[in-house]
């Protein structure tokens, strides 16, 4: 509780200071943009983080996987559309269909990916980490250059569901629908992340690898298990992050992964590895700063947000929760 | 009576540094074992091949007659093998309870049970059931890792170096715990403290550069100031 | 009146130079080193001309970056950056903020040299401090960000579409007289001779005294702070020098190839050509990054050929024709083999087996 009072006032000032320079009706907007932005970057870095935090190990295939979810759930969308129409389709119900069909998709293809990397890729080198660098970093050239082949080069656009385009007016204000979507399901995950880790056997376990792996095992527990199940989730959780900003963008490339990692690599440097809630408030944090900088001063936006990461370093060097190991 | 556990010439090498050339020893049942030594003799080392962290490059380490220096820690726990390592290893940001709870190998009413008997016998755990260890005072993380490796049925109880950094009257309790436990488990324990090794010893063996170069009954080396000097500098 | 004998550190000295005279690889460098000065003389082709030199400078570069990650046991991914530092200092100092003079020239190395130095000597300072892989991490989001900006700031930079200075006097219209060199053929042998030099100091570096503490700490970083090493101070000296030396060699490279922009100055292409290069060498073995950027640029400049065939060859199916054109999925397949099966490069396996099968010191 007592780390709840500085996050508070952080929080306050994060919201409240660029009403000094933005006009109420652009923040809301632009807080509800930065909102969704941290919450799929969230998504994205909570997988990221707990890899890093149990296993020690920097997986650069994370975007890869974003990537391939972004475009299983291209594909499903497509086939449920062009078969149905369920994205052109005013029902919300049909809506509903083919955003949970293209979900669906998106996990069990990036969690299967995630899988096969875990066994093949990853832990062959297990323990050595440059090797762990450069086999992940060829996987993601492979995956990526796949993508290319099987889907062609070029961007194509996401069809996204109808009720969830368009915004709502509040109150003379412009909300979009999709954004709002994002940060509900981005809550949805965190609260289900922190259920699984504080309420759950498994979690327990996790919670202990990440602090000490080689205790666990000590303890009679099959750490390699754990680590596959970590990667697989933590792949899933990416691959579900692809989708979205797929569809927040209304577009998807081959490379977005790879231009979406560096953002989840920084909010997981200043959450700090181990920690999801370091990685909720790492990347809401980023979402923000970089909406309200973006629409004061475009070129800065990137800027800042790398200030906060160098900030928060020499702050404290483990990130803000960060379990020092 | 059959030896719990024994170690045959076992090399063990971290990375390029050939640590221990040639571990052999013998662990009675019922009885504590003390490894003895100066620091870097490879005591630890010692245990954590042992448990499988290591994997010698040569030799045997068996179990009941059984080898396992091929199996993985986490088989070689669920033989029935608790580990105490050096400096605890307790998870600190979680509380004494979750950590007690991780020490279970499956959650059910007979592990619940031990778990209670354990908090019985660490009065000090109970009352900070649901304090963050990483809280705790040095003696009671000690108690704490203890108490942990005793929350499942342990045949055999490695441990390392328990009364490392804590005050003198700390150390007392601990070897009371110990006495204790010693009836129900086979013990084997690396201690710097000698006057702590000869009151809970029964065997002892002395480690140098990574070899066994003494071995024999704790009272015959307590009694010997020449071996003590020769093999421990006091 | 007969000399001291000499310590045993002296007397394995002084052994192992005696030894680097007799080893065969001194004179296969030697052999090497005269193919590359020889060659103007004997292939005239321009192309092969580019490919030797790009060869020298990014074998220099692997080299570099080896003692970073070799050497010095350091994963990073910002040496990247400081090539492109080098390369866009000289560009901007002899073209858009300068004239195209010697001095302008100098003057942009220099810049380079001191922007990276400091650089380097920060952002060592405030990421060594934490574990290995956030510092890889953090290295990658400033060589990111490194990107960005140079495409964001175009004023000063040309942003995406870069810079093409002209080289000054002898550089580009050549010495004519005794030898008749033509422009090109100055610059070739001038970065030539830069490279050469830059290995040599490389080498003198890595089997320093200080080098050889950097192997100790790389080896074993406990140990060597507890013998009382501030191995912070060697990691953070070794590091930083490496990332000079990429400044230089970005520098020449723009001298060579005229042209720079964020891509192929800046970029992570780059900076996995050189992790593929010094994997494909060995690591820690300063040399493999002839072989690696030997086998790298030279396939690469075969590949297109290839490529040509294959497209006729798979005429009918695009399937199949991507198949063959997307050759850097063959490089991710080729790296991910190469960490599998070679992780000593081929360099690094070459020497465990001279090392196995004699007793003499390991030469390098």
């Amino acid at each position: 509780m007592k780390r709840a009072a500085p996050l508070v006032i952080g929080a306050a000032l994060l919201l409240l200071l660029p009403l000094v320079a933005i006009e109420p009706r652009a923040w809301l907007t632009l807080t509800v943009a930065g909102l969704a932005m941290g919450m799929l970057i969230f998504l994205v870095a909570s997988g990221l983080t707990l890899i890093f935090g149990l296993m020690d190990v920097l997986n650069f295939a994370h975007g890869a996987l974003f990537s391939w979810g972004a475009y299983a759930g291209f594909t499903v969308a497509m086939l449920v559309n062009g078969h149905w129409g369920w994205a052109a389709s005013p029902s919300v119900v049909a809506n509903a269909g083919l955003f949970l069909l293209a979900v669906a998709a998106a996990v069990v293809v990036a969690f299967g990916l995630g899988i096969a990397l875990e066994r093949v890729i990853v832990r062959p080198v297990y323990g050595q980490h440059l090797f762990q660098i450069l086999i992940t970093l060829g996987a993601t050239i492979v995956l990526e250059e796949l993508i290319r082949i099987a889907w062609g080069p070029n961007d194509q656009v996401m069809p996204v569901p109808l009720t969830f385009q368009g915004s709502w007016d509040v109150a003379d204000v412009v909300v979009l629908r999709f954004p709002v979507i994002a940060i509900g399901l981005g809550a949805l995950v965190y609260g289900g992340m922190l259920w699984l880790l504080n309420r759950t056997r498994v979690g327990l376990i996790v919670r202990a690898g990440v602090e000490n792996n080689e205790m666990v095992q000590v303890m009679g527990h099959d750490i390699h298990r754990y680590f596959t199940g970590v990667f697989a989730v933590g792949s899933a959780l990416a691959g579900v992050g692809g989708l979205m900003w797929g569809m927040f963008s209304q577009s998807i490339r081959p490379s977005m992964g790879g231009e979406q990692l560096i953002f989840a690599f920084i909010v997981v440097i200043i959450g700090g590895l181990g920690s999801v809630t370091g990685s909720l408030v790492g990347a809401l944090l980023v979402g923000l700063s970089y909406n309200y900088v973006a629409y004061l001063v475009p070129k800065a936006a990137i800027g800042v947000t790398m200030g906060i990461m160098v900030l928060v370093l020499l702050v404290r060097p483990t990130g803000l929760y960060g379990v020092g190991k | 009576m059959a030896d719990v556990l024994e170690l045959e010439a076992v090399h063990t090498d971290i990375g390029q540094h050939h640590i221990l050339q040639g571990v052999s020893l013998r662990v009675r049942a019922d009885a504590v074992t003390v490894l003895l030594g100066r620091n870097g003799a490879g005591k630890t080392t010692t245990m954590r091949t042992i448990m499988g962290v290591l994997r010698p490059s040569r030799g045997s380490v068996r179990f009941e007659g059984r080898p396992i220096h091929t199996l993985t820690p986490h088989a070689i726990a669920r033989l029935g093998i608790g580990y105490v390592p050096e400096g605890q290893g307790i998870f600190a940001t979680l509380t004494v309870e979750e950590n007690l709870r991780v020490a279970m190998l499956a959650e059910s009413a007979e592990s619940r049970e031990r778990l209670r008997r354990v908090l019985a016998l660490f009065p000090d755990l109970e009352r900070f059931r649901q304090a963050r260890a990483g809280t705790l005072s040095g003696g009671q993380k000690q108690m704490l890792a203890i108490g942990r490796a005793l929350v499942n049925p342990v045949r055999l109880l490695l441990i390392d170096e328990p009364s490392k950094g804590l005050a003198p009257i700390v150390v007392e309790h601990l070897i009371d715990a110990l006495q204790a436990m010693k009836r129900q488990a086979t013990v084997v324990l690396v201690e710097q403290n000698f006057a702590m090794a000869s009151r809970l010893g029964d065997d002892c063996y002395v480690m140098d550069d990574g070899r066994t170069v003494h071995a024999g009954p704790m009272a015959a080396l307590a009694a010997d100031s020449a071996l003590k000097r020769k093999y421990l500098g006091i | 009146m007969s000399a001291p004998a000499p310590t045993p550190v002296q007397a394995a000295r002084s052994a192992a130079r005696r030894e680097r005279w007799r080893a065969p690889s001194l004179y296969v460098r030697l052999a090497l080193l005269a193919a590359w000065v020889l060659l103007p003389a004997v292939v005239p082709s321009y192309q092969m001309l580019d490919l030797a030199l790009k060869i020298a400078l990014f074998a220099t570069l692997a080299a570099s970056y080896d003692v970073v990650i070799g050497y010095t046991g350091i994963v990073s991914f910002g040496h990247a950056m400081f090539f492109g530092f080098g390369a866009y200092a000289v560009a901007l100092a002899v073209g858009r903020l300068g004239a195209s003079t010697y001095g302008h020239l100098l003057l942009g190395f220099a810049a380079g040299i001191v922007i990276s130095g400091v650089l380097a000597v920060v952002v060592g300072a405030f990421s060594l401090r934490v574990k290995a892989i956030f510092f890889a991490m953090i290295t990658l989001a400033f060589a990111e960000f490194a990107l960005i900006l140079a495409v964001q700031w175009g004023a000063l930079t040309g942003g995406e579409d870069g810079l093409s200075p002209k080289l000054p006097g002898v550089f580009a219209a050549g010495a004519p007289g005794a030898f008749g060199l033509s422009g090109r053929l100055v610059t070739y042998y001038t970065l030539l001779a830069i490279c050469l030099g830059l290995f040599l100091l490389m080498s003198r570096f890595v089997h320093s005294p200080l080098g050889r503490t950097l192997q100790a700490i790389r080896d074993n970083e406990l140990r060597a702070e507890a013998l009382g090493y501030r191995t912070f101070v060697f990691q953070l000296i070794a590091s930083s020098f490496a990332s000079v030396v990429a400044t230089v060699l970005g520098g020449c490279y723009t001298m060579w190839v005229r042209y720079v922009n964020p891509e192929s100055a800046l970029g992570i292409p780059i900076m996995l050509d050189v992790l593929l290069m010094v994997i494909i060498g060995g690591i820690g073995t300063l040399y493999g990054g002839v072989v690696g950027a030997a086998f790298l640029l030279g396939a690469r400049t075969l590949l297109p050929n290839l490529r040509g065939l294959g497209a006729s060859v798979f005429a009918g199916s695009e399937i199949l024709q991507r198949l063959s054109e997307r050759w850097l999925l063959y490089f991710g397949i080729l790296f991910v083999l190469v960490v599998f099966f070679f992780p000593r490069g081929v360099l690094g396996t070459l020497r465990e087996m001279a090392a196995r099968r004699s007793t003499a010191p390991p030469e390098g």
